[in-house]
């Protein structure tokens, strides 16, 4: 008798396991933190709303990009929608795990995304940039920006910092006097992504860029990518001790702890600087946009945008929930959870603005508009490991600014093939 | 004979059949879950792993594979950033290893009297080794941290200068391997404590009635009898200190300037990061190649050696 229950209750745990993963009409992979958690909550009111079956996948952020390449690699169709983090778009696009959003669009009986969403947050989402078609659509308007102690600059001489001159001569001064614990800048130096994500506003300031116009030639190593190496070089001098290991968490808690006077950062951590009980500095830190080199500042673009798996059995739904996700009604609740706006009209709302806690919008815009796309390139990933390697050593000192560039150079040329 | 009662015999014996049949088979049926479990997960992946290697594996699963060879093979004398990962493995296994063994054993000598009624500490001594990898990264990264940590808040407190631990391209690899030692010295100490709770008396006694020092009983006797043991303890720790991850993931992501990568973070990056899994797949048996003829001639060298 028992055996008998026993071969039951194996046959029953089988059939269950089979079916657990066909349950949900939607399975969305979300990263980790306030961008995941903004759509997970979306996703739970549209299922009470639709009647819908929506299940989120959450992952911490290099996994998620893991996940959606497997996923789409071996056509599982395990998720329906992705939420990418927008430099992945090209690999994601160009090997054919994104659906061509032209057609749903055209049943809807709508062109494209309406002009309500700011012009730079559509123009990643096409593939090519800004000129092919639509392959997701904008939900999290992610640039980077200028955070700074603005009492502290002023104590050294500089009311609101414009250029990166500015940044520096305030900086080397307030690094001076905080004795080993206190410093005027702060950035992520850590190998990899980190240090890329903030050289690479200073790299654009300077007029540099990774490619020329029509992607014939890898131009780091030229006389503006140069002068660019030279201010980052001045910064790292006045940065921390160990700031060659720093990434986003590390700078932000010398932000909040108010350990250091500037960084670049991301929008997000506007919400822990002004909550009391994670930071000493709550309504003392200044947002502007990035600061000019020899031409005007641009931030980084680190928008986080839904696709659809091209291997997805639930395409339409799918469609449709990002367009419900993405209407003005819903960036405006995914604004008041925590998540940058990506629609004009959610950054100018006077209900928003008002509020302390959205003081940066108005910055926050004027950043988007004034950004820079990562290079796009199927590759980005293996380009933006070797290109952070290099910089990682001219941080450390272990190579001269110059050596770093020339290195970078070659192996841009080498994973690209563009000689 | 009644049609029912015919009919009553035959299900009886049907029963009985069945219940012969499953007495009979049923060891197989509850076994074969845990077989297929198996060969899907060590045998097959295995293979596949071989046939990825000899091809270049694209990302877009409309494109057929191709048939490299020994390409990916290749690839690894013309590799710096392999070439750098092996190095940075090596150095990592040689001295994290050799400190755990040296301390490891160390302790195991000094405390072999104490411990047998110590019990407590000895369960103290092995909290290090119980932790999974990632917390004991988290807990070293926290520690390193060089504003807010408390190894420098002791340095600065000692008017000591602070360093970057994880960060200085100096004592990057330095910090993983303490971390690694702080972990792992446990297991090797309790090793050897079991390998000289099992030592002979005899041989000690006849020793010391012929005059032999310490260091000479040490050097002839215990060293001899704890080879066996030795052997293990190395070999179990080396193998292990060429697959590290974790520490390094954590705590320097491969930098400062690839100080720290290491071949397992390397192969991760290749097959993951740079959606390359045929090249990933020839660093992962090249890997395992070493580990074989590594532990092949340890095994063969400790066994002439007895």
């Amino acid at each position: 008798m028992v055996r008998k229950l026993c071969l039951a209750l194996a046959v029953a745990a089988s059939a269950l396991a089979m079916s657990a993963s066909a349950w949900a009409d939607i399975t969305i992979l979300v990263p980790s933190g306030s961008e995941g958690d903004g759509l997970r909550a979306a996703a739970a009111d549209y299922a009470k709303l639709k009647g819908t079956k929506v299940e989120t996948v959450q992952a911490p952020y290099a996994n998620v990009f893991e996940q959606g390449a497997n996923a789409g690699a071996t056509k599982s169709g395990v998720f329906d929608i992705i939420l990418m983090d927008d430099p992945w778009i090209p690999f994601f696009a160009e090997n054919g795990h994104l659906e061509d959003l032209t057609s749903y669009f055209k049943n809807a009986g709508v062109e494209g995304p309406d002009n309500d969403f700011l012009s730079k947050s559509l123009a990643i989402c096409r593939n090519p940039y800004n000129e092919g078609p639509y392959v997701c659509l904008p939900y999290v308007g992610n640039a980077q920006m200028f955070f700074y102690d603005a009492a502290k600059f002023k104590e050294a001489g500089v009311e609101a910092p414009k250029t990166w001159d500015d940044v520096l001569k305030a900086a080397k001064m307030l690094t001076e006097q905080g004795g080993g614990r206190y410093f005027g800048y702060v950035f992520r130096g850590g190998q990899g992504n980190p240090v890329v994500a903030d050289f690479m506003p200073i790299f654009w300031s300077y007029g540099a860029n990774m490619f020329n116009e029509d992607r014939t030639k890898v131009t780091i190593d030229t006389p503006e990518g140069a002068e660019a190496m030279k201010m980052f070089m001045a910064l790292r001098d006045v940065s921390p001790k160990g700031v060659e290991s720093y990434n986003a968490n590390e700078v932000g808690t010398a932000m909040a702890a108010g350990t250091a006077a500037s960084s670049i950062n991301w929008p997000n951590w506007v919400a822990t600087f002004e909550d009391p009980s994670q930071s000493k500095m709550v309504g003392k830190i200044s947002y502007s946009p990035i600061p000019a080199g020899t031409k005007p500042g641009s931030s980084e673009i680190g928008h986080w945008t839904m696709g659809i798996m091209a291997a997805s059995k639930n395409k339409q739904e799918a469609f449709d929930f990002m367009m419900w996700a993405t209407s003005p009604q819903q960036i405006r609740i995914s604004a008041e959870r925590g998540n940058p706006p990506v629609r004009a009209s959610v950054f100018t709302d006077p209900e928003l603005t008002k509020q302390e806690k959205f003081r940066h919008y108005p910055v926050l815009m004027q950043a988007i508009e004034a950004s820079t796309p990562r290079p796009r390139h199927p590759k980005w990933p293996e380009i933006e490991n070797a290109f952070g390697i290099e910089l990682s050593k001219a941080v450390a000192g272990t190579i001269k600014p110059e050596e770093a560039l020339k290195n970078s150079q070659a192996a841009v040329e080498e994973i690209t093939g563009i000689k | 004979m009644l049609k029912s009662e015919k009919g009553t015999a035959a299900s009886l014996r049907l029963g009985r059949g069945m219940e012969q049949w499953s007495e009979r088979h049923l060891r197989y049926l509850m076994l074969a879950p845990t077989v297929v479990i198996l060969l899907a997960l060590t045998i097959f992946p295995s293979i596949y792993m071989f046939y990825a290697a000899v091809h270049r594996v694209s990302p877009n699963p409309d494109l057929p594979w191709t048939f490299v060879g020994v390409d990916n093979f290749a690839r690894l004398l013309t590799d710096g950033q392999f070439q750098v990962a092996l190095r940075n493995t090596v150095v990592f296994t040689v001295v994290a290893v050799s400190i755990e063994f040296l301390l490891g054993l160390g302790l195991a000598l000094l405390l072999d009297k104490f411990i047998r009624r110590l019990t407590f500490l000895k369960t103290v001594l092995m909290i290090p080794m119980m932790l999974p990898p990632i917390a004991v990264a988290i807990t070293w990264k926290l520690i390193y941290e060089p504003q807010f940590g408390v190894l420098n808040e002791i340095m600065f407190r000692l008017g000591l200068p602070i360093q970057a631990w994880a960060g200085d391209v100096n004592l990057a690899m330095f910090s993983i391997i303490v971390a690694d030692v702080w972990q792992w010295t446990p297991f090797i100490f309790l090793l050897m404590l079991a390998g000289l709770a099992s030592l002979p008396v005899e041989p000690y006694e006849a020793a010391a009635l012929d005059g032999a020092s310490s260091w000479r009983q040490f050097w002839d006797l215990t060293i001899p009898f704890l080879k066996p043991v030795i052997a293990i303890a190395l070999l179990l720790r080396v193998m292990d200190a060429l697959r590290l991850f974790d520490l390094v993931f954590i705590l320097t992501g491969g930098g400062p300037a690839d100080r720290t990568k290491v071949l397992s973070l390397y192969i991760y990056q290749v097959a993951y990061r740079f959606a390359d899994p045929g090249y990933a797949a020839a660093i992962s048996l090249f890997v395992l190649f070493v580990t074989i003829v590594l532990s092949t001639w340890f095994m063969k060298r400790m066994r002439l050696a007895e």
